[in-house]
């Protein structure tokens, strides 16, 4: 399991920031002593840090140079700050990429995956191999199939989005426009109605695996996931 | 040398009338020596001509001092001549250039801690921001959702602040470079992917692979943000559809952002670009503060662009961005 080191000093936003990373399956580690940060990195070794600028003490720039002294694992800066100036101090200072508050959840995942396959190889993408899983369905995302029991069936890349994101917000609903948001690329534009078929079409394949009634619509909201 | 003759006319005049008084108060005592009254009036006109002569000299400067066109408040600050009048001018004048110079810096002072403040206080409002927008994810819909519709309009709120106190420092804030208008608008798109599939639209962009222009990116970002946030806000659900041209001319590059919805009163088309105005249209819709189209006019004007408007009620509203090649 890959593991993230946090510093952040808001501290809400370090626990659900963690929150949020160790629901993808990565162990996560916040730093409590700001005064202290490079010796938590090397007691800890993470595969990643994601690092705030603007810390008690010494400032991120000071931490990410400390720390580039020892390794070139990632580093991931995360600031409020938009200027180009302040992007380039981060990667002057040693910084792989900047992640500007306030983030949404999905960018920062984005960014912690693409930087740790780039650190690390797809070798070391596919050992931890994303599965997400609820009440024994297990949807493996990178092969594209879902697993219940004994049986399995293979998804489309739209079936297996919305499969993903019904399985993240079991057992709370799951909006439309949230369905519609994951699965617009930018080239095309989903409508109401591809979302339906696909919808239709991901109820079918969970009776195949012997699910009925998996997929419960909430009028006017969303989808919720019903499981055994 | 104007004003020097205006302010002398009186004296003139005087000098005129004394003289007359005196030649005709000589003719009726019965006095006929021509030459000598003539020499007496040449002699009369000397010493009038001598003193005015010696006065101008003297206060070349004092006449030039208040007759010159002031271009900079540097232009008040002159040598004087040594006379106690110009003196005293010179001196007037210093001071009032001083006291305004101070004022004017304390001003500048006020405005730069204000712009400093308006900066700290937005970038620390992201940070809980970021932690709401975490905590929406773990409530349920419909919440969940209407938690983070209202978080996305602080944060256009906030970016709109953001980029009022950042057209301050424009200047030396901007970066002219060739920006790719099919990479800027992409980035827009996705960025407001949520608030077209609120309002179920679809925003067609008619582009080739890759437009260049002449610009700044951020602003650019800003410019196209703004408009077509707002073709969404007011096409109103009249039509699930907006159109994004670009077209390469010889000499410019147009982009175009066309709506289908209410459209623009012609009333109020001049005066779109106002700051604060919002017309009948902003009576009607929630959130028209009158300041975005007044930053977008601003900015296109500090970067060379233009911005024109086409509209008719009830048929849509087309904004037209033009960047000179």
């Amino acid at each position: 399991m890959q593991k993230i080191l946090i510093v952040e000093d808001d501290e809400r936003l370090a626990h659900y920031l963690s929150s949020h990373v160790e629901k993808y399956g990565y162990r996560v580690k916040k730093v409590a002593d700001f005064s202290k940060v490079l010796d938590t990195f090397i007691a800890y070794e993470p595969h990643l840090v994601l690092l705030d600028i603007n810390l008690p003490m010494y400032d991120g720039f000071y931490w990410c140079r400390q720390i580039r002294q020892r390794s070139t694992c990632p580093v991931i800066f995360i600031s409020a700050r938009t200027g180009e100036m302040d992007q380039i101090m981060a990667l002057e200072n040693g910084g792989d990429d900047f992640l500007t508050k306030p983030f949404s959840p999905d960018i920062v995942l984005a960014k912690v995956r693409s930087h740790l396959r780039r650190a690390y190889g797809e070798y070391a993408a596919i050992v931890t191999e994303r599965v997400v899983e609820q009440a024994g369905l297990k949807l493996y995302v990178e092969r594209l199939e879902l697993h219940y029991g004994s049986n399995e069936v293979a998804l489309t890349k739209n079936e297996a989005t919305i499969m993903e994101l019904l399985l993240e917000r079991y057992p709370r609903i799951t909006g439309r426009t949230d369905l519609l948001e994951k699965l617009w690329d930018d080239e095309t534009f989903v409508d109401e109605n591809t979302l339906n078929v696909n919808i239709a079409r991901v109820r079918k394949k969970l009776v195949e695996l012997g699910v009925a009634d998996g997929i419960e619509t909430v009028r006017g909201v969303g989808y919720r996931l019903q499981l055994p | 040398m104007k004003l020097f003759f205006k302010d002398h006319m009186s004296l003139f005049m005087l000098q005129i009338v004394q003289m007359i008084t005196i030649v005709s108060l000589l003719l009726l005592a019965g006095f006929r020596d021509w030459h000598l009254l003539l020499y007496s009036f040449l002699l009369f006109s000397f010493f009038l001509g001598f003193y005015l002569t010696y006065y101008y000299v003297t206060r070349r400067q004092f006449f030039k001092q208040l007759t010159m066109r002031m271009e900079e408040h540097d232009d008040v600050i002159r040598q004087m001549d040594h006379t106690p009048i110009s003196r005293q001018l010179g001196e007037t004048l210093t001071r009032q250039y001083s006291l305004y110079k101070q004022e004017i810096a304390s001003l500048q002072k006020d405005k730069e801690d204000h712009f400093i403040f308006i900066d700290r206080w937005i970038h620390q409002m992201k940070t809980p921001l970021s932690v709401l927008e975490l905590m929406a994810q773990d409530l349920d819909e419909p919440q969940s959702s209407h938690f983070r519709e209202e978080i996305d309009r602080l944060k256009t709120g906030l970016h709109m602040v953001l980029y009022m106190a950042r057209l301050r420092t424009i200047e030396s804030d901007f970066h002219i470079k060739k920006v790719d208008v099919a990479e800027v608008l992409h980035e827009v798109k996705r960025d407001n992917k949520r608030l077209f599939i609120q309002h179920r639209m679809f925003p067609n962009v008619y582009i080739q692979e890759s437009t260049f222009v002449e610009t700044d990116e951020k602003w650019l970002y800003f410019i196209l943000t703004q408009l077509i946030q707002n073709a969404v806000k007011y096409t109103d659900g009249r039509s699930d559809q907006m159109d994004v041209r670009i077209k390469e001319e010889a000499e410019r590059t147009t982009i175009s952002v066309q709506d289908y919805g209410v459209g623009i009163p012609s009333h109020d088309l001049k005066r779109i670009f106002d700051p604060f105005y919002t017309g009948d249209n902003g009576r009607k819709f929630r959130e028209s503060t009158g300041v975005g189209l007044y930053l977008v006019k601003e900015v296109c004007s500090y970067l060379g662009h233009d911005i024109q408007v086409e509209s008719e009620v009830d048929r849509g509203t087309t904004f037209t961005l033009i960047v000179p090649n």
